[in-house]
């Protein structure tokens, strides 16, 4: 690996109160409290038109012919756009994250010829009100033909299945993607064992609690597109509606205030942005649309499905000798943005070190709403499938699986560790995680004692690991570069002093709830060496804020702390160069900066406040010799590699053999993200995460019919969302091993709890009922898929 | 205007208005809506009290929870006319001038939120939640909060901040 230099961080030390590695109070939190959040519908502008969406009702269909003309004459109904129009009007909406070989399969605001799944936008009202535009819906008439469809990823690339995308495609084989390093193959056919299992990973949704929104605004004459949007990537949303649009990007701004919520579902434009735009520039007045639920569950981009073929060679002593996994990723009917998970390649042999392996990607179109990036982009759906095999080879070798893992992990003393398909694992402890996991749920006291079943009870008992690792931000630009991605890997940060003695950082990350503000500030105010309270963060306006990437694969405080601290440095040097000539001290480095003020070092009654120093910067007078005026200071910061979290979570369950009725005990999770640079935000991020892991372990899935391509429980109504009764109580614990790679040592905190959540859960309920033989092999585990399980095995038996 | 004449009016504009006078967060207001609008795009939308969210408009996931005489309903469900003659509180009604009540601040300190979309509705839920006494086993709390949802915490600091205020006996005697 390159030596990297960072830039160099001010001396810390000194500090009290300590502002980084500390829990402080969040920025957000007094706004979002008194309910005064600026989400996108809390935006109002006079003479606000409302927007309303018509969507195609099958999954496969030929428009053949709309009519408009009813839906005009209501009063109130100010437009109707059809998909000619939108063709007319727009281009097709630009993949960010294309699958490498990919070809572009177009993608229109409204559907014209040809929809391709259920609640695919087709037509458009703006009307006076949301109420006029919805009765105007009622009153266009849409001639469907309807065409032959297919949902089930595997069924989709059978032989004599109708082909979605005939024009671009010969099958629904979008592209496949092998990669792999060392001979598999040989390895599989010297092997004492070979396991291997078809992994079913359902197909879920992130679930926002806002659904999108967004508020278009047109100034004709000024050419200039204001848009507040629910968006993680603002300055990836202006990019990208210029492009549709065929505008300049200088007459668009884009705004994200408080978004509520994103998980990867929000990244990049949908086809009702672009929709809502033309609306607003040709009636010459601002345009809202704000999603229903109902429609957010089919038209906002789904998440994880996927089938994994996995197989693992190892020796009769346990020493894994190789990993291969061949997957099908399930892309929907179109290709959204952020299109199907990539990221179950990268890190495909989890936290084992095996030096011979081979992946396949392969992404399958079918008739069902596009898939998204969904927290994790693949590591959650690929964890499931090697951490299930991995105890099924245990039981295979009748080896400890704890001990089997411990044996395949990559030691310490072995970083940096390329895998067979390149990824470079920085740095960590994977076994201390392991072994902490182990313990705290007294895995050696539950091999002692056994499953039962237990006399108090009935019922089985059983624990389940999962190990893992997470990719956490990006491999510098020139790593997306080779994949073809249409962003880049830095964040940018500009940060200027205010006449009050304060600062103003901006940013354009958005709000979305992962705390940047908060952490943002206090790395700020460690850097420059002010008060918290002096730092305000503005957050996710594209006019205001310094290009950059946007809140996404776990890597903005790993990009922008490098932006943060380059800026503070010099910030900090000009601040402390025009305090010494005010001061009459020859050296600047003699200062020091202290809560609101400059003091000098050793004679603590030479001291001027910031507010001084910053308003003399600002005006421009008395300044030193060659100064110029301002204190305004942008850096821009590309990391140069990725950094790998890790951790083992575990689960104990109690299981009824004879209902497959299961709890879920006990479970937790050790968890390694580098230096923690607010503990607080960390374990709120990991809860979250592992809440969304384990509703997709226990309950959530979206189905589909096949018979009709509908998608069954498309409403808050059917699908299963976990409360705040549905889910086991989590302990967590940490370790800290900094990552050498990255500035301040700092892992993403992200993604990681949607990764080990399902595996663990699956691993507990076969340990219980090991006596039985079963092993699941899909999401989500219900009692009755567990019972399904138990009676196949007894019927088997008997 | 009466249910036949409701139905045979055209479509779209004029719609059939209806007056609402209510009182909301201490304040009287008489508002001309129309007839189908709902409480929740009434307190939003014509009166600007936009912390009262909206998530599903089908009552499940509880982002639009407001009391109305005392009691933690979904305006989502309601029609804003139902709101006539009533005593509406919203998560507004919460903080005195400058500063957050003892439950925003408990939400704060046991970081129990994240985008915050969610959090008016578990304020709102709470309050209503501590007039009917402080004693609450934990898992009844989890119970009364299981009408809202939340997408970014796991729930669980959500349950600490609300067992942390009513432990403090904050709110118990507000009612009287």
């Amino acid at each position: 690996m390159t030596e990297v230099t960072f830039p160099e961080a001010p001396a810390l030390a000194d500090r009290d109160p300590k502002v980084l590695g500390t829990g402080t109070p969040r920025k957000e939190d007094d706004r979002l409290l008194r309910g005064e959040g600026r989400f996108t519908d809390d935006v109002g502008r006079a003479h606000t038109a409302e927007m309303a969406v018509g969507r195609c009702p099958y999954p496969h269909a030929r428009i053949v012919r709309v009519d408009v003309s009813a839906a005009l004459e209501l009063p109130g109904v100010l437009q109707v756009i059809t998909g000619a129009e939108a063709a007319a009007r727009s281009g097709p909406i630009r993949i960010l994250r294309p699958v490498p070989g990919a070809p572009a399969i177009p993608h229109y605001a409204l559907a014209e010829r040809v929809a391709t799944y259920e609640g695919q936008p087709v037509v458009s009202v703006a009307a006076t009100s949301r109420h006029v535009a919805e009765d105007a819906l009622d009153e266009i008439e849409i001639e469907y033909e309807p065409l032959p469809h297919v949902t089930d990823v595997l069924a989709a690339l059978a032989p004599g299945a109708p082909v979605i995308h005939p024009d671009v495609l010969d099958s629904n084989l979008l592209v496949s993607n092998p990669q792999g390093s060392g001979d598999a193959e040989a390895r599989m056919r010297e092997a004492d064992v070979v396991v291997e299992g078809r992994f079913f990973v359902s197909r879920v949704t992130g679930l926002p609690m806002e659904t999108r929104a967004v508020l278009a605004e047109w100034r004709a004459g000024a050419r200039e597109l204001t848009v507040c949007i629910s968006t993680q990537v603002p300055h990836l949303v202006r990019k990208q509606l210029a492009e549709s649009l065929w505008l300049d990007e200088g007459g668009i701004r884009v705004v994200a205030s408080d978004v509520g919520g994103g998980f990867g579902l929000k990244l990049g434009i949908y086809p009702e942005d672009v929709v809502a735009c033309l609306h607003a520039m040709s009636l010459r007045r601002p345009v809202k649309f704000v999603e229903d639920r109902n429609e957010h569950f089919r038209a906002t981009t789904h998440g994880r499905e996927s089938v994994h073929d996995y197989r693992i060679a190892a020796r009769a002593d346990g020493r894994i000798l190789a990993m291969t996994d061949t997957y099908a990723n399930d892309l929907g009917g179109l290709n959204s943005p952020f299109g199907s998970s990539q990221l179950s390649t990268v890190v495909f042999n989890g936290p084992y070190k095996v030096d011979d392996g081979f992946v396949e990607r392969r992404v399958v179109v079918t008739n069902k709403t596009p898939i998204g990036a969904y927290r994790g982009y693949g590591q959650p759906e690929v964890n499931f499938a090697y951490e299930r095999l991995i105890d099924t080879l245990a039981r295979r070798l009748r080896m400890d699986p704890v001990e089997l893992r411990a044996m395949n992990m990559v030691k310490p003393d072995e970083f940096p560790w390329v895998n067979p398909v390149g990824a470079v694992y920085d740095s960590g402890d994977y076994e201390r995680c392991l072994r902490m996991a182990a313990e705290a749920v007294d895995w050696a006291g539950h091999r002692r004692t056994g499953h039962g079943p237990r006399r108090s009870d009935g019922r089985y008992r059983g624990i389940g690991f999962s190990s893992y690792v997470e990719r956490t931000g990006y491999a510098s630009g020139k790593f997306l570069a080779a994949r073809g991605s249409d962003f880049g890997a830095h964040e940018g940060i500009n940060i200027r002093a205010n006449r009050s003695g304060g600062l103003d950082v901006y940013t354009g990350v958005s709000s979305i709830g992962q705390g940047s503000e908060t952490v943002f500030a206090q790395m700020c105010a460690e850097f420059f060496g002010c008060d918290y309270d002096a730092v305000t963060v503005h957050a996710g306006d594209t006019a205001a804020s310094p290009l950059n990437t946007g809140s996404f694969a776990s890597r903005t405080v790993i990009a922008a702390a490098g932006a943060l601290l380059d800026a503070c440095a010099r910030l900090r040097a000009k601040t402390l160069r025009i305090a010494a000539h005010m001061l009459g001290v020859a050296d600047p480095d003699r200062l020091n900066v202290i809560g609101r003020a400059v003091q000098h070092r050793d004679d603590l009654t030479l001291m001027v406040p910031l507010s001084s120093v910053f308003q003399r910067a600002i005006l421009g007078q008395g300044l030193p010799e060659g100064e110029s005026p301002g204190l305004d200071e942008t850096s821009y910061f590309d990391p140069p590699h990725a950094a790998y979290s890790f951790g083992t979570a575990a689960a104990v369950v109690a299981v009824d053999a004879d209902s497959g009725e299961f709890d879920v005990e006990r479970f937790l999770m050790v968890h390694d993200c580098g230096t923690p640079l607010n503990p607080k935000l960390i374990e709120g991020q990991v809860r979250g995460g592992l809440a969304q892991g384990l509703g997709q372990a226990l309950a959530e899935e979206l189905v589909y019919d096949p018979e009709t391509g509908q998608l069954v429980n498309g409403t808050m109504m059917d699908y299963f969302a976990p409360t705040a009764c549905d889910l086991p109580s989590v302990e967590l614990m940490h370790t800290a091993v900094p990552s050498p790679v990255t500035p301040l040592g700092v892992r993403g905190a992200g993604e990681v709890g949607a990764i080990p959540a399902a595996a663990a859960v699956a691993n507990a309920i076969c340990d219980a009922l090991s006596d039985f033989g079963v092993e699941l092999d899909r999401l989500p585990i219900t009692p009755e898929l567990v019972w399904r399980a138990l009676r196949r095995k007894v019927l088997a038996g008997a | 205007m009466k249910a036949d004449e409701l139905d045979s009016l055209p479509l779209g504009l004029p719609e059939p208005n209806v007056v609402v006078a209510a009182s909301v967060n201490g304040t009287t207001v008489t508002e001309q809506v129309p007839a189908r609008l709902s409480a929740a795009d009434f307190l939003r939308h014509r009166l600007g009290l936009t912390g009262t969210h909206v998530g599903c408009e089908q009552g499940v996931c509880g982002m639009c929870t407001v009391l109305v005489d005392g009691e933690a309903v979904k305006s989502c469900l309601m029609l804003a006319a139902q709101l006539d003659g009533r005593r509406v509180e919203t998560v507004e009604s919460l903080a005195p001038e400058g500063a957050l009540s003892p439950l925003q601040e408990c939400f704060k300190a046991s970081h129990a939120l994240q985008c915050g979309f969610c959090t008016p509705g578990f304020l709102m839920t709470a309050t209503a939640l501590a007039a009917g006494g402080p004693k609450r086993s934990r898992a009844e709390i989890c119970e009364e909060l299981a009408g809202v949802l939340c997408r970014c915490t796991g729930y669980e600091f959500i349950v600490d901040a609300v067992e942390a205020y009513l432990a403090a006996g904050a709110g118990t005697a507000a009612d009287d």
